[in-house]
């Protein structure tokens, strides 16, 4: 605690820091046109400003982090941001000059920039978060020095900047109110044309004859478009280099796994049984354009891909050359991923608990289940320790003590709302405005299932109670759709209304971002996910950005409610579970988008699926996704994908607990 | 000037949580209502054939979610629509309040080439709630809102009974398959954001 407290605040002994001194200009100016900028960039840009000592957290250690300089530069009467890393200097001998490179911010046009969002804290560093119109988000770029209103104020100069009505921390860019401006200014300024102009970046070097002086002639908007391409197809790029380094390292392993997978398959256990579970499945319930997923089940085996096509009527799949998968999840997880185990029992679980009923090896325990869940009549018992409501180092006294005063904290919160009269909540907008929407969602929500069936059904009254309660215990967050979807299988584990009350409000401790107005924590995400594929499916990252589809949009149902509408109810219990006890990483969801899509990636390729078709197939996996080898292949990703990985997650991404904890969902500020 | 024939026409339905744009697509696509809909989380789209003058068409419905928080995704799916589908709940005033919202948010986001006569449809959905006894927002007021936004055409349906859907689509259906024969014939340079609003009568009478 004390140690994190300093690194939050001394900046005297970190490296970057005097190396920014040492440059002299720790504070921002500003310059004339015609100044120089660095060498890297177009000789006829002017530098409208520039702050040193900006940086960015790859990891969610407040040390580990990366410093650097952010400009403005204006070309063509076109604002650019960049954000470059500053060479040579290591606070932390953990990152690698790759991980600095990963991030760097190449000259992003503002057309390209959605809103920019500021978080100005009273406490702690102040950030923003630039969020493009393909909807991805760069990770928090963190000013030590402060001058985030200044910043901003300078980028108002120079782009139309409006407040957002939704949120007053968010300034959405060139986002003008009348649909008439909006098209005049179209005329004008070099917007709305696709990031992915179709250009397929693999090779690299086709791109570099549109650098240079060439393209600042053709006019605003092809060289708003260059610039772009330039910025994603140098020749070094660091993320393509990181990729390739990589895949250097996984060709080790999948030799090594496929020479264990021929030999597991020889002997007729192991693969054998996972090709007969996939053989298993109901295939004729399938919808026809889902078959293809068992087939890629089936090119597990040597021997399919060369007898092929077991589905015969999927040969326009055939048809197009697909571009080998990089990193064969399928063999990698047999190696990496360990087959899972039966259910944790009760005996089990309490051989793990000291005399008193403390949790003497936490991670031992979060292994257990990560390997194998837990049973469900003890699902009570053990949620509320990976939800974090329960502490592992609790006796039995404790948390019973607990339960009793937590209890009567639920019972004054509940009164708040519950001592609303009619006459007070015609007065009371909000109120009402809230309650009527979660009166609206508890009764769409599981009413297939048991539990909830039926009219006049308690448990969805009970869940309605809980969800208002919550949204008075957390006004700000409020109630946002999805959260039923969270609560119902809390509810139905915990069977008890404080109970529930308080695991649901641990679970959203972590989760509350995906539901912020700004959907700030969902942009984070997808944008983790698109670094994730990048990182292990190059030729599938390299296809959506040619198909429009990097924005990940076609994941935010995965993401925004952890696969709840993707697997029967107890599935997700299961999936659930697993991703509560960040075992490997706090982001193995994301791993398990990664999973999923690279499961389906011949498909998608095959049938040059666009964001429409894809966005629908997705949709209609659900009810087919076998969760025991998704979770397998995540855990083989994750393992692989190692520090670099994690790097690529940005730091306080969900669920990772937020960095900073004062204002959690801010609403109003009257800077600029 | 030969014109490319167009068999896709996007649809997008728009309108707060809860006043049953998942329903009334289900009605109009499958002839069926459940009350077991969940509320949408992000987006997703049914398809639906339809026939003109022995051409034939694929209606692509897009359905997104009601929730005011997730609208910034809406230009993802926004884009290309030929036709957008207001509705509100007729026992819901602040459903009704919302429609300029929804409206201008769909301008901005989709932002098409002629704005100002972008065809909208309106649509009072839960006409069978309580007998009409609940009913909060009158037909006149509906048809004065869509008087004031250029005569946007207004139906009024119960998704629950099916009443009035099928006409609703089908004008919905004729007036995206006008805006996509439009375009087909908009030349890019003649961008004349003036021109004068061309009436389009309440109902349906294309
Ligand atoms: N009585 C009646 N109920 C309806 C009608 N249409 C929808 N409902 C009910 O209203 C609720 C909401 O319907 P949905 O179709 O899910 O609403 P939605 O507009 O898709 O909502 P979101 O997905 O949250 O944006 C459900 O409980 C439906 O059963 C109708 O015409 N009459
Ligand atoms: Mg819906």
């Amino acid at each position: 605690m004390s140690m994190e407290a300093s690194e939050l605040q001394d900046l005297s002994d970190d490296a970057d820091y005097a190396a920014s001194q040492q440059q002299g200009s720790a504070s921002m100016m500003r310059c004339d046109s015609g100044k120089r900028s660095s060498p890297s960039e177009h000789d006829d840009a002017e530098l409208i400003y520039l702050k040193d000592n900006v940086a960015i957290h790859p990891t969610q250690f407040a040390s580990e982090r990366i410093s650097g300089r952010l400009k403005l530069t204006k070309q063509d009467s076109v604002l650019f941001l960049s954000w470059i890393p500053y060479k040579g200097q290591t606070s932390n001998a953990k990152l690698s000059e790759k991980d600095r490179s990963l991030y760097t911010i190449t000259a992003v046009p503002f057309t390209e920039v959605r809103s920019i969002r500021r978080h100005t804290p009273a406490l702690g560093w102040q950030y923003v978060i630039v969020v493009l119109t393909s909807g991805l988000a760069f990770p928090p770029l963190y000013f030590y020095n402060g001058g985030v209103r200044e910043f901003l104020a300078i980028v108002k100069q120079h782009v139309f900047l409006a407040r957002s009505a939704e949120d007053a921390n968010v300034f959405l860019v060139n986002d003008f109110q009348s649909p008439l401006q909006r098209t005049l200014s179209s005329l004008e300024l070099p917007s709305s044309l696709p990031v992915a102009s179709g250009q397929y970046p693999s090779d690299g070097g086709t791109s570099n004859d549109n650098q240079g002086r060439a393209s600042a002639d053709v006019g605003n908007r092809v060289s708003s478009v260059n610039q772009y391409g330039l910025r994603k197809q140098k020749s070094h790029d660091p993320t393509r280099d990181l990729s390739i380094h990589l895949l250097e390292k996984f060709s080790l392993v999948t030799k090594f796994a496929r020479d264990t997978t021929t030999q597991l398959f020889s002997e007729n256990n192991g693969f054998g049984s996972i090709d007969k579970r996939w053989n298993n499945q109901p295939v004729h319930s399938y919808p026809e354009k889902l078959s293809n997923i068992a087939e890629e089940k089936h090119q597990e085996s040597p021997h399919s891909y060369l007898d092929n096509d077991p589905f015969k009527d999927e040969e326009i799949a055939n048809n197009v050359d697909v571009p080998d998968d990089p990193l064969e999840v399928n063999k990698l997880s047999l190696v990496w991923g360990k087959p899972r185990q039966p259910p944790m029992g009760r005996k089990e679980f309490t051989a793990f608990l000291d005399s008193e009923g403390r949790v003497v090896e936490s991670k031992a325990l979060r292994e257990r289940v990560f390997y194998g869940g837990i049973e469900h009549q003890l699902r009570s018992e053990v949620w509320p320790f990976l939800l974090g409501y329960y502490a592992y180092d609790s006796t039995y006294a404790e948390r019973e003590y607990l339960r009793s005063v937590k209890q009567m904290e639920y019972a004054t919160l509940k009164q708040q709302w519950q001592s609303i009269s009619p006459e007070q909540a015609k007065r009371f907008t909000k109120y009402r405005e809230r309650k009527g929407l979660i009166d609206k969602d508890v009764v769409r929500t599981d009413r297939a299932f048991e539990y909830y069936e039926g009219d006049e059904n308690l448990n969805v009254n009970i869940m309605r109670d809980i969800l208002l309660t919550y949204s008075f215990y957390n006004f700000d967050l409020g109630y946002c759709q999805g959260m039923s979807d969270y609560l119902s299988p809390i509810l139905y584990v915990m069977e008890n209304e404080s109970e529930s009350f308080w695991c649901f409000v641990a679970l959203m401790e972590r989760l509350g971002p995906n539901f912020n107005r700004d959907q700030n924590g969902m942009h984070t995400q997808l944008f983790a996910l698109s670094k994730l594929v990048e990182l292990l499916d190059t030729p599938l990252h390299n296809y959506f950005k040619q198909n429009d589809c990097l924005n990940y949009f076609f994941c935010f149902r995965w993401i925004l409610i952890q696969f709840k509408r993707e697997f029967e109810y107890e599935k997700t219990m299961q999936l659930w579970e697993v991703l509560w006890t960040h075992y490997h990483s706090e982001h193995l969801h994301l791993y398990v988008c990664v999973a999923i899509l690279k499961r389906c990636r011949s498909k998608i390729m095959g049938e040059q699926m666009d964001f429409d078709t894809l966005l629908k197939f997705i949709n209609e996996l659900s009810g087919h996704i076998d969760l025991e080898s998704t979770v397998r292949d995540a855990e083989a990703l994750c393992i692989c994908a190692g520090e670099n990985g994690a790097a690529s997650i940005p730091p306080g991404t969900p669920p990772s607990l937020p960095l900073d904890d004062i204002m959690l969902y801010p609403l109003e500020d009257d800077v600029l | 000037m030969p014109s490319r024939r167009r068999t896709l026409l996007k649809v997008i339905i728009l309108g707060d949580s809860g006043v049953g744009k998942t329903s009334l697509m289900n009605q109009y696509v499958n002839k069926k209502f459940s009350n077991q809909y969940k509320a949408t989380i992000g987006a997703d789209f049914l398809t639906k054939e339809v026939q003109f003058e022995d051409r034939l068409f694929t209606l692509q419905i897009w359905d997104t979610a009601g929730q005011e928080r997730f609208q910034s995704l809406g230009v993802a799916f926004y884009r290309g629509a030929d036709c957008c589908v207001l509705v509100y709940d007729v026992n819901s005033m602040k459903s009704f309040d919302n429609l300029n919202n929804w409206r201008e948010e769909f301008l901005i986001q989709a932002s098409p080439s002629d704005p100002e006569n972008f065809p909208f449809v309106l649509i009072g959905n839960k006409v069978d709630v309580d007998g009409g006894n609940s009913r909060v927002v009158s037909e006149k007021k509906a048809k004065a809102w869509c008087a004031s936004k250029g005569n946007i055409p207004y139906f009024e349906t119960s998704a629950k009974e099916g009443t009035n859907v099928e006409e609703a689509f089908q004008c919905i259906a004729k007036n995206a398959l006008k805006s996509g024969e439009e375009e087909e014939l908009y030349l890019p340079d003649t961008i004349d954001v003036g021109t004068s609003n061309q009436q389009r009568s309440t109902g349906c009478e294309c």
